[in-house]
């Protein structure tokens, strides 16, 4: 650089100066010794006249700033015990709240990656699925039949455009085959109305997206790939564009590719790999309700012209809606006209998406960004008692270094720098911790999902937010003790020695430790309420046994079998997998328990009266009961007997023998169905084995054999897809490896287009059931850990700080006589009285702060007194173990030698 | 410290050194040392200038393009870096110098009765 040669050549001329001086005073007769100390004394101070003359060059605040970056790198390389706490500190508080933002972000915050998703509107808030009749509680519809969608859409201009979007895709796979190839795969296709791209404002990556003439009934069958399923099962071969496939068996022609990134309408562990015309689901997916003016099957999402005003249309679109429900109803013509007055719909931002993720993770993600936040305020906490302490310990050298002649703003300057290498340090290694976070909060919020589009690569706003954190954490604490040391009167600093006899560390650092205790308190008290809570969960007896079972999902509809063609395959697929060594049970079944799934229905006794109440149902094979671990309590399970040709019967629950008959009273003989005329017969009653969610307690179930259906029924069975088995459920003798591949081979020897859409042991089925739970509880777990560490931190730096300021005083005292017990209890009492200050203010804190989680805790109260005794106790022993090392180093202390110490 | 500053106002102090550089300047060429001597001998050893104080002042001359400095042996052969008055700085000289005699008549004029009085 130009400025160092130049910083070079006035040192030479102030050299030059300096000996053309002190030759004039040899030859005026001096000594050459003499001579040279009168030249220089007549020049004055080099260095400042150097660095005066370097200022008016203007480089000298980068200078400085180049000296302040190395002597602070050099200051902290000297107590690396220091920099490295501080550095860890720093990095957990961040890097913990980087990878809860970014989830945050990612999920709640997020839009879709759609052209102008401001304009977007949903018309709906809740996450009603998947297919249903019945009207919300409050009256408020998310969930719409096919006609309400082509009267709103004719009726509202004031809708650029409305798309209608299949609700529960996810429960509905599809099974596709490549014309041409013989591997037929179970993937994730979505009904979507003809306009849905154009809705969202997006472009095909290739080929053309859906029109409104592809979603019309008899049109050739068309589908859009996602950009990912076509670069990762089809490597981005243009060749698919155009091409054939079998869908459910059905030819179907690939018109285009989805845009790069776009991964449907909403966050989803298993994003759509095809979208199709809803006009085609009555052929490929024998989707009965698509024409069913009662059937609630659709989202709706629209783009609003500009200037439209939300209120008034929301009101409008109810008016309509209402409409369309009166006349399609008769139920509100009756005695429920009065209930016809509540239905109405709501208007939602649809730029996010359809928001079911984010309801149902939500509340958790709000909740772990509040406690990652307070690990942050223990965070700082922390660092602010480490400067402070180092502060007090660096007045002597501020006090030399100002009484040398550097100004109180340089001394404040430097100091500040520090903080914020210190800070900076912090980010990058609270980022690089970020980044672990995040991925290992992924692998844990979505275990197995590999097609989440959540990214753990911290975005922009993240980086921004980490770094600004870091920078203001850095400011922040970096102030206070260089305020402090900058007010220092050197003389005063220089006077006073090492020795005191009044406590060591000031309000302020005491206050911090209470402050830590406190707060980490609260988060103990989360953290065990939440493991308290899935312990509860896990331990819940499902009434069901898992060891040894393997569940296999399927689809038959989507190999193209008809419902009448069912029940053979079914006594086929029993057949082939009891040929497998070591299958004992092989129970098939609509769904199976503890998975999410649900499927419910009126139900009506006949010869009793009427009570308005549902039960689930479940059609299951003869050897289900078994297979699951369900025990017969009373009369017979289903039969291998039990045929389309007898007559159709039921097994119930225990909850449902409670609900719908008198204490002693025998359920066998008794008819029921969902309506007056049609039914079963009730054969036999089982457990209350759990399905659904470990939640639904004592939930009412009742089982018909897979090939029945109910008396008199009027409904065709063409019309009926309960006939089709979602579920294998395989009990073995021993564990086997290899139960999937077989299971596979064993399917595609019956038909190749017999696909299998899932596949896990039963425990892991279970297990998965609790990832959300088992999340929270991780993460609080975590959390309470981390606030934990960094108080017993800060009470030790306190307490250790403490005693190396009164080390003279200790000395004094047991000079004369004081015991090392005594010098012991008293450092401790010092630490446990903090410890006990913070039990006071943390108790009442956490009791008030379990109100607000308690309604995501599972038979767990908020104020538990086992959690709470388990959460003092151990920030007692913490607060113990901290304050013991700073109390034995007091009590070793040899008295001599500490007052020979100044 | 704002460059700005340093620019355009000659503090009087400052300005004064500045202004006893660029009149010694005046005569041609000289190293630092020279200047240095050349206003203790001019002021009669009234004016004892810092050696060092000269060398901000020479940078910030420089800097506002009053002088140039290039480098030359000086008298006893030692190599060293000697400074000129530019155009810029000759006209500048005449300027502040027709100044500070305004501003110094004015001095003394104002300064006078109160010597006497104090006498």
């Amino acid at each position: 650089m130009h400025w160092k040669s130049r910083k070079d050549r006035l040192e030479d001329e102030i050299q030059t100066h300096i000996d053309l001086e002190t030759q004039e005073n040899i030859e005026a007769g001096m000594s050459p010794e003499e001579a040279r100390h009168a030249a220089r004394r007549k020049f004055g101070n080099v260095l400042l006249t150097q660095e005066k003359s370097r200022e008016i060059w203007g480089w000298q605040w980068l200078e400085r700033l180049w000296l302040d970056v190395t002597f602070s790198l050099r200051v902290l390389r000297k107590s690396p015990g220091f920099t490295i706490v501080a550095v860890l500190t720093l990095a957990l508080g961040i890097g913990a709240n980087a990878a809860i933002f970014t989830l945050v972000n990612a999920v709640l915050m997020k839009n879709l990656p759609v052209a102008d998703p401001k304009t977007l509107v949903r018309i709906g808030s809740e996450n009603d699925c998947c297919v249903g009749q019945g009207t919300p509680k409050d009256g408020g519809f998310s969930l719409f039949p096919t006609a309400a969608w082509q009267i709103l859409k004719k009726n509202a201009p004031e809708f650029e455009e409305l798309a209608a979007i299949q609700a529960g895709f996810e429960w509905r796979p599809v099974t596709v085959r490549r014309d041409g190839t013989n591997e037929a795969q179970s993937v994730m296709g979505e009904f979507v109305s003809g306009n849905y791209f154009s809705v969202l404002g997006l472009q095909p990556q290739l080929g053309r997206l859906l029109t409104d003439s592809d979603n019309v009934a008899g049109a050739p069958m068309v589908a859009i790939m996602s950009y990912l399923t076509w670069q990762r099962d089809y490597a981005g071969d243009p060749s698919v564009v155009g091409s054939t496939f079998w869908v459910n068996t059905k030819p179907v022609i690939v018109a285009g590719i989805a845009p790069e990134g776009f991964f449907g309408d909403r966050l989803s562990s298993t994003p759509p790999d095809f979208y199709l015309p809803f006009e085609t689901m009555p052929v490929l997916a024998s989707a009965p309700y698509v024409h069913d003016p009662n059937m609630q099957w659709l989202y709706m999402v629209g783009r609003v012209k500009p200037s439209v005003q939300l209120p008034a249309l929301q009101e409008k679109l109810s008016t309509l809606f209402r409409q369309y429900i009166a006349e399609s109803r008769p139920y509100y013509s009756g005695k429920g006209k009065a209930e016809l007055s509540k239905v109405h719909v709501v208007l939602t931002p649809g730029g996010g998406g359809i928001q079911n993720m984010q309801e149902s993770y939500g509340s958790n993600l709000r909740m772990l960004m509040a406690l990652s936040g307070l690990v942050l305020l223990i965070a700082c906490a922390n660092i602010a008692n480490l400067l402070l302490v180092r502060g007090m310990a660096r007045k002597a050298e501020m006090s030399v270094r100002s009484a040398l002649g550097a100004a109180r703003g340089r001394l404040m300057r430097q100091l500040l720098t520090e903080s914020v290498i210190l800070s900076a340090m912090g980010g990058i290694a609270g980022l690089a911790m970020a980044y672990a976070g995040t991925r290992m909060l992924l692998a844990l919020a979505f275990p197995g999902a590999q097609n989440v589009p959540i990214h753990a690569s911290p975005s922009l706003p993240v980086l921004a937010f980490a770094c600004g954190l870091s920078l203001l954490t850095g400011l922040l604490f970096g102030v206070a003790p260089a305020w402090i040391a900058a007010q220092a009167v050197p003389a005063d600093a220089l006077r006073s020695g090492s020795r005191a006899t009044t406590v060591g560390a000031s309000l302020l650092q005491r206050g911090l430790v209470v402050l830590q205790a406190a707060l980490s308190l609260v988060l103990l008290v989360g953290a065990g309420l939440f493991s308290h809570s899935l312990y509860k969960l896990q331990t819940t007896d499902l009434k069901l046994e898992s060891a040894n079972r393997y569940i296999a999902h399927i689809n038959p509809q989507a190999a193209g079998y008809k419902q009448t063609q069912v029940e053979a395959l079914y006594r086929t697929m029993e057949e082939r997998f009891h040929t497998i060594p070591g299958v004992e049970k092989v129970g098939i079944s609509t769904y199976t328990p503890m998975e999410d799934n649900n499927e419910d229905t009126g139900v009506q006794i006949q010869g009793k009266p009427d009570l308005n109440l549902g039960s689930s149902w479940i059609k299951v094979n003869s050897e289900y009961f078994d297979s699951v671990g369900t025990h017969i309590t009373m009369g017979r399970g289903v039969s291998a007997q039990d045929s389309s040709a007898t007559r159709p019967v039921a097994v119930v629950s225990k909850a449902f023998v409670k609900k719908f008959f008198n204490a002693g009273e025998n359920p066998i003989g008794y008819t029921f169905g969902s309506g007056s005329t049609d039914g079963y017969e009730i054969v036999g009653v089982v457990d209350d084995t759990v399905y659904t969610s470990a939640y639904w307690k004592d939930h009412l179930m009742y089982f018909v054999p897979l090939a029945q259906r109910p008396l008199n029924t009027k409904d065709p069975i063409e019309n009926d897809t309960t006939m089709y088995a979602g579920a294998i459920v395989l009990k073995t003798s021993h564990p086997i490896n290899n139960m999937e591949a077989l299971t596979r081979q064993t399917l595609a020897s019956i038909n190749p287009n017999l696909t299998v859409v899932k596949f896990q042991t039963f425990d892991q089925q279970i297990s998965d059931r609790f990832a959300h739970e088992r999340l929270v509880a991780r993460l609080t777990m975590l959390f309470g850990a981390l606030a934990l560490l960094l108080a017993t931190i800060g009470l030790y730096g306190v307490t250790a700080y403490t005693v190396a300021r009164r080390t003279s005083e200790i000395g004094i005292r047991m000079a004369l006589g004081a015991k090392r017990v005594r010098v012991i209890s008293m450092v401790m009492r010092g630490a446990m009285i903090q410890a006990a200050l913070g039990l006071a203010i943390g108790i009442p804190t956490a009791l008030l702060c379990v109100r607000f989680v308690e309604s995501q805790l599972y038979d767990t109260k908020g104020q538990d007194v086992g959690v709470l005794a388990v959460a003092i106790t151990t920030l007692v022993l913490a607060a113990c173990l901290a304050a013991l090392l700073p109390a034995r180093r007091a009590a070793s202390i040899e008295p001599a030698q500490a007052l020979r110490t100044e | 410290m704002s460059t700005k500053e340093t620019e355009n106002q000659l503090e009087l102090l400052q300005g004064t050194l500045d202004l006893l550089i660029l009149q010694t300047l005046a005569f041609g060429r000289a190293h630092g040392h020279a200047i240095a001597r050349s206003i203790e001998h001019r002021s009669e050893e009234v004016l004892q200038v810092g050696h060092g104080s000269l060398y901000p002042a020479l940078q910030r001359l420089l800097k506002l393009g009053l002088i140039v400095a290039e480098d030359g042996i000086s008298e006893n052969n030692r190599k060293a870096r000697f400074y000129r008055l530019t155009t810029r700085g000759r006209q500048r000289l005449s300027l502040e110098t027709s100044k500070w005699q305004r501003f110094s008549r004015a001095m003394a004029r104002l300064l006078m009765p109160l010597a006497e009085e104090s006498k």
